[in-house]
């Protein structure tokens, strides 16, 4: 494919993203962040929030499998997943993030076990959808191409 | 589902049409498809019983017509031929029966007179005979056949007609007279007498009794040795004439013997003759003797059939036909025609047949009964024959029989066809034929002419369901608008009470205290955002009253000056950027109260001044009004013909209305006031100038693209201007632009306050001089100034300024030392020296602030320059809306205190002026009557006076916002706080009770950089000398400062981009967990130029101050050391030591250092205990996650630059 048709299918791709509102204005603000100074600027912080989120999952599932579940940690935890896709724009994740912290307070065992099923999950499609886009981004700039805004 | 019935009905009316129409059928069926298909078009169902119904009715009547023309050409037909064929016929047949008749008659009498005469003859034969008995001797002989002859001359002389008598005696004697028809001549014939002895006729006679035959004309014929004679005799006496003649015997004459009577009997025989060429019809009677016992003579009577043929042909003459008589056998006896009757045959003439006539009909005819009945002639021989084809043409043949015992004869009269009832005949195809033809001409035609007539009603009938139809769904589309209006009334009213309801639990959500200032600028926008829609909503709600006619205005007293005044003001801002100046010049005759609908009026100038301001790219926008009252004559030379219209208007109505108007306008005057808007924009056509004020008409189409709108607005100010009594309609004017002109009806309060007299500033000896840009506010103000006495000048560029500025002071005191760069125009300087001639005058300089020159810092330098004067000068300075308040601490430092917001109208002209006078008198300083000012009795803050224009409710959102961020702006100033508390800001107007003085906490709204610049001022008005100046520190104050945010962020990014790093420098210290945030974070700061030293809790965070503090272990003396970090950046929730733990630990080794480095709080949550919380620990400031980097970057610029001292 010629690089035209892949900045094409990139624009329209980041738009499908803002419209399933799987991003929001703050990965915006990322990418408008991103210059000739920082050129992979994005790149880096996404992979940043790809392993701490791993982590903080998995210290969440850790968590959430002990017989007395510490809901304060738990909720250290998501608030600190809360945090960080908040800052990157993961909109869906930090959604699910607040519902997480509502079932916390309440000592929702159960519900915590859903929420962070479901944290789990948009997780792991936001982590699809930015690869995806990066993955696409190295075409263009691999065809010769430049990224557009 | 009709389709297939209707197929069938067409079938069958098609073929029920037919029948009676030969060409017109298979046009029709067209048509009628035709029209079926586009009925079908249309709604089937309704139109199809119609169309059925006419169909049917066509249909009928066509048949009808069918019938009728049948019936007709029917009866025409039997009428004109059977009756007359019949009559004819009947007519005919008597005419040929009487025709028949009469030769058959006369034959028949000439058969009776013949057998008379023979009688006759007979019976005197008998008798002479009688007595002649015996004859003796020859003498008694002779003298019986003398007596004989003498008596047969008798008859035959009486009886022309005859042809012979003949007697023929027993001894052979005879005697005969004859008479030839064709030489007229008469014979008489006898034979010789010698030979006949009485003797010798004895012994014949005896014989002849023997033998009754023996008496035979051979007897006669072969007696060779008779002679005949013949002699001629006169036809009338009978005298002998001639010589007598000896003929052969049978030679001329047949004489009749014994054989002709066998029996004795008298017989009739068909005769032939030499002498004449027609048969001769012959009669023999035996004479019988005495004793009847046997014959002595035999008497035969010969007539010729001549008469009978002469009749014929007379009848034929005048009737025409053929006539004939035939024997029984079939002789002919008599034609009508010349015809030869006898053949010509060797042995003489003989009888002719009828089939052998030579008469080409009468053979034919003859031939014809023959083949047609051959021998079997039908009883009684009568044949009528009525249509014979004989050759060719058709005859009449009738046949008639006479039967006569002794001869039976046949009459046959032969008409040809065409002689009776040719005519007839003839005429009867033709009839025929014409008849059908005109039976279906008129058929056709009837057919046609239904079609047409039939069609109107069809058309007719269609027109009338399509008008129910149409008036149907005029109907309903009228009924579904009144739903639509009425549900919109609905809607909008019911909208209308929870935005009452949302207002309102706003308004006492701003009151409460617990807010924080994002909050409370949160609720003020949704505030904001309510306000503008429930504008929304009750302008729609006018739209549809208006439209609808349901409006009612109200009548309340309002100062109209003052609400065009806030109207002008209001539209003044947006024009700001257009380079259009907004006028108001209202004539000082306009009642200050008026009766009315404030907001309708207000209504009606917003949008004819939003209009100008749509379309006016430069120049100006003059509201110009004047009154004038019916009552009294106007002595304006401003009115043109057309004004008087109004005024007759106005008087009639009076007239009208009779006494209750008078009193009405005893008890309030009436005035008519006239009001223009006057703009240079692009215009309205002439030929549009009517129809602009029609419903959603612009203009010019293209105006909705760049201008918008929906072309509403100058038909609801008509209908407006109509309800307040008035008109309005586009007047031409000099020049580009539009002007409108209107004139309303309003009443004044009858206690209508005078106008204030400003002839009083004349007697103070005022002077002014005008220094504004825009030309056409300077001329009026100028003229209006000059009205009332106050000499004015004017000036529109600092140049000019200056100039005049030199003439007056300079050139008074006389300094020459200065060079006169400028040098003024001859009647500005005649101007100038008669204001420097008054005395003791008051100079006041209205100066635009745009005389300054603000993209650089010339404007100081202009400012400095002003301060010269200004021990005899009141300075009063005109600033735009959006002027920044550096600029009006700078103006207010210097001394300027008078300050108004464009533009310049009277009113504030009149304020100025009493300012001025007022504090020629009292040196203090005093409030502005205004009162919009904040309340810092608590600071030696100046008070500027600001004179600002009373909020409206019109305004739209927009302008709203401004006049209140500049409201609120310029509320903050008042707020002041000196002394030891922190050097926190505050931005809530001291004004209002509801709001407290925070002192911790920065607000956050949009004003960041005039709050920036307030700070600054604050600083300023606290009294504390800066080295720099607060103006151009800030590049970001330098930006213009709209109204929308937007462009305020745009601004940032676009510093940013160009590469001025605004954090250039700042040590920051970053404390947040996240690594994402962090880095995300640290690259933005980064990138603005800052340098960030990240750590990952609070403990790290106390650490890293400590450490710089612990290293720069310095003597307590030294105290204007720099702290290590500029700004720290808090995280709240972070493990170890959370950020208000690490807050509290750095404020407290702050303590020792006496630093204060600014605080930033992130954190997750945004409520008010949080808030609280923040405050508590002594951070300054706090931003929610997620972090807006904009916002922080503003927030850090804040913070770091008030601090630096």
């Amino acid at each position: 494919m010629d690089v035209v048709q892949l900045q094409r299918q990139l624009v329209d791709y980041k738009a499908s993203l803002y419209n399933e509102a799987i991003l929001d204005e703050q990965f915006t603000q990322l990418q408008e962040l991103q210059d000739e100074n920082n050129p992979d600027f994005v790149v880096e912080v996404v992979s940043l929030f790809f392993e701490d989120s791993e982590r903080l999952l998995n210290e969440l599932t850790k968590a959430l499998e002990q017989q007395n579940i510490d809901f304060k940690r738990v909720d250290a935890h998501v608030h600190q997943l809360k945090g960080s896709s908040s800052s990157i724009g993961a909109q869906r994740v930090q959604k699910v993030c607040i519902a997480f912290r509502n079932c916390c307070e309440e000592q929702n065992v159960q519900g915590c076990l859903i929420c962070l099923q479901q944290v789990k999950n948009e997780y792991s499609l936001v982590k699809t959808k930015l690869e995806t886009m990066f993955k696409l981004e190295q075409q263009i700039l691999a065809a010769g191409g430049s990224i557009p805004v | 589902m009709a389709t297939p019935l209707r197929k069938v009905f067409d079938r069958i009316s098609g073929f029920a049409s037919s029948w009676g129409r030969k060409t017109a059928p298979r046009g029709r069926r067209i048509f009628h498809r035709d029209v079926e298909q586009e009925e079908f078009q249309y709604s089937s169902t309704r139109c199809l019983s119609s169309y059925y119904s006419v169909f049917v009715a066509r249909l009928a009547i066509m048949v009808m017509l069918a019938i009728l023309i049948g019936l007709l050409t029917i009866l025409t037909w039997h009428f004109t031929r059977v009756y007359t064929t019949k009559s004819l016929n009947t007519l005919a047949y008597g005419l040929r029966y009487e025709l028949l008749q009469r030769p058959i008659l006369r034959m028949w009498n000439i058969l009776n007179s013949t057998s008379e005469i023979t009688t006759a003859q007979v019976k005197l034969s008998e008798y002479v005979i009688r007595r002649y008995s015996k004859p003796t001797n020859q003498a008694e002989q002779v003298e019986l056949y003398q007596m004989m002859k003498d008596i047969t001359w008798a008859l035959f002389a009486s009886r022309k007609a005859l042809n012979a008598i003949t007697i023929n005696y027993k001894n052979g004697f005879v005697q005969a007279f004859h008479r030839d028809h064709r030489s007229n001549n008469t014979f008489y014939i006898y034979s010789d007498l010698a030979n006949y002895s009485i003797s010798s006729s004895e012994s014949y006679g005896n014989k002849m009794l023997e033998s009754r035959q023996g008496w035979n004309d051979q007897f006669i014929r072969g007696n060779v040795s008779a002679i005949w004679y013949r002699e001629p005799l006169d036809p009338v006496s009978g005298e002998k004439i001639g010589k007598a003649m000896q003929i052969p015997p049978d030679d001329l004459i047949n004489i009749a013997g014994p054989s002709q009577v066998p029996d004795g009997v008298a017989s009739w025989h068909v005769a032939v003759s030499k002498f004449t060429d027609s048969p001769l019809l012959s009669a023999a009677l035996p004479v019988w003797d005495a004793s009847n016992t046997s014959i002595v003579a035999v008497v035969g009577v010969t007539t010729a059939l001549y008469s009978v043929g002469q009749l014929m042909k007379e009848l034929v003459e005048v009737h025409s036909g053929y006539i004939y008589l035939t024997s029984q056998e079939g002789y002919l006896l008599a034609t009508s025609t010349n015809a030869p009757l006898l053949n010509n045959t060797a042995k003489g003439p003989k009888l002719m047949m009828a089939v052998n006539s030579e008469d080409r009909v009468i053979r034919m005819g003859a031939q014809w009964l023959q083949n047609a009945y051959g021998n079997n002639l039908p009883p009684g021989h009568v044949v009528h024959v009525e249509k014979a084809n004989l050759g060719g043409q058709h005859f009449y043949i009738d046949s008639f029989f006479l039967n006569l015992k002794r001869l039976p004869m046949v009459g046959v009269i032969i008409i040809p066809r065409k002689y009776i009832m040719g005519k007839v005949d003839e005429r009867a195809l033709k009839t025929l034929v014409i008849l059908i033809s005109a039976s279906v001409c008129i058929l056709v035609i009837g057919c046609v002419c239904i079609l047409i007539l039939t069609n109107g009603v069809s058309k007719e009938m269609k027109l009338r369901a399509e008008l129910i139809s149409h008036l149907d769904a005029r109907r309903r589309a009228e009924a579904s608008s009144n739903y639509k209006s009425q549900f919109l009334a609905n809607m909008s009213h019911e909208l209308r009470t929870p935005m009452a309801a949302v207002i309102g639990l706003l308004d006492i959500l701003i009151c409460d205290d617990c807010l924080t200032n994002e909050q409370y600028a949160m609720v003020t926008q949704i505030r904001k955002c309510s306000t503008a829609l429930l504008r929304l909503l009750n302008n729609i709600l006018d739209l549809s009253k208006v439209e609808s006619g349901k409006l009612v205005l109200e009548e309340a007293e309002f100062d109209l000056g003052r609400e065009l005044e806030g109207l002008v003001d209001m539209f003044s801002v947006q024009c700001i950027n257009h380079n259009v100046e907004t006028v108001l010049d209202l004539s000082d005759d306009i009642p200050k109260l008026v009766r009315g609908d404030s907001a309708r009026v207000v209504q009606v100038f917003a949008n004819l001044i939003s209009n100008s301001i749509k379309f006016t790219t430069s120049g100006h926008i003059i509201l110009r009004g004047w009154c004038e009252n019916p009552n009294v004559s106007s002595d304006s030379a401003k009115f043109s013909p057309d004004h008087k219209k109004p005024l007759y208007a106005l008087k009639a109505k009076l007239k009208n209305h009779g006494n209750h108007m008078k009193k009405a306008s005893k008890r309030d005057n009436k005035m008519i006031l006239w009001f223009e808007v006057d703009d240079t924009g692009c215009g309205i056509d002439p030929s549009k100038w009517e129809s602009v004020f029609e419903s959603f008409e612009q203009a010019d189409p293209s105006t909705t693209r760049t201008h918008g709108g929906t072309g509403l607005g100058l038909c609801i100010v008509r209908t407006l201007v109509n309800k307040m009594g008035g008109e309005i309609k586009v007047v031409r004017k000099n020049g580009p632009g539009t002007l409108m002109r209107l004139f309303l009806l309003l009443s004044t309060p009858a206690d209508g306050t005078e106008q204030q007299g400003q002839m009083e500033f004349a007697k103070h000896g005022v002077a002014v001089i005008l220094a504004l840009h825009g030309s056409m506010g300077r001329l009026i103000m100028s003229r209006w100034l000059s009205r009332n006495g106050v000499p004015t000048l004017e000036a529109s560029e600092w140049n000019e300024l200056t100039q005049i500025l030199h003439e007056l002071f300079h050139a008074r005191t006389r300094n020459s030392g200065f060079e006169t760069h400028y040098s003024l125009g001859e009647p500005l300087r005649s101007k100038v020296h008669s204001i420097q001639d008054m005395r003791n005058p008051v100079y006041i300089i209205v100066v635009d602030l745009g005389l300054l020159d603000l993209s650089t810092d010339i404007w100081k330098e202009q400012l400095n320059f002003l301060d010269k004067f200004s021990g005899q000068v009141k300075f009063a300075w005109m600033l735009n809306h959006d002027t920044s308040n550096s600029i009006k601490m700078e103006l207010r430092r210097k001394g300027h205190i008078l300050m108004v917001n464009k533009p310049l109208y009277k009113a504030k002209m009149l304020h100025i002026l009493e300012a001025v006078l007022k504090e020629r008198y009292v040196e203090l300083q005093k409030r502005s009557p205004n009162g919009t000012k904040g309340t810092a009795k608590e600071g030696d803050s100046h008070e500027c006076l600001e004179i600002d224009s009373t909020q409206f409710e019109t305004c739209s959102s927009d302008d709203s916002d401004i006049s209140e961020i500049g409201g609120s702006g310029t509320d903050s100033v008042s707020s002041a706080h000196t002394g030891d508390q922190p050097r926190v800001l505050t931005l809530k107007s001291g004004a209002s009770n509801c709001q407290t003085l925070k002192n911790c906490l920065v607000e956050l709204t949009n004003l960041d950089s005039e709050v920036h610049n307030l700070r600054a001022d604050e600083d300023q008005c606290n009294g504390r000398p800066r080295g720099n100046d607060c103006g151009n520190s800030n590049s970001p104050e330098q930006t213009s400062i709209s109204s929308s945010t937007k462009e305020r962020e745009k601004s940032y990014t676009s510093k940013a981009a160009n590469g001025q790093k605004s954090l250039q420098g700042l040590r920051i210290l970053l404390a947040e967990d996240t690594p994402v945030l962090q880095r995300v974070a640290t690259i933005m700061l980064e990138k603005m130029g800052a340098t960030v030293i990240a750590v990952g809790d609070g403990l790290q965070a106390v650490d890293a101050l400590n450490c710089v503090l612990g290293e720069e272990d310095r003597p307590q003396t030294e105290i204007c050391d720099s702290p290590p970090y500029d700004l720290i950046l808090m995280d709240c929730q972070m493990p170890k030591m959370d950020g208000y733990e690490a807050t509290k630990a750095i404020r407290k080794s702050e303590e020792a250092t006496g630093w204060h480095i600014p605080i930033v709080a992130l954190t997750a949550h945004a409520m008010s205990s949080d808030e609280a919380k923040c405050l508590e620990v002594g951070m300054d400031a706090y931003l929610t996650k997620p972090i807006d980097y904009k916002l922080m970057v503003s927030t850090i610029l804040l913070l770091t630059k008030t601090s630096s001292a």
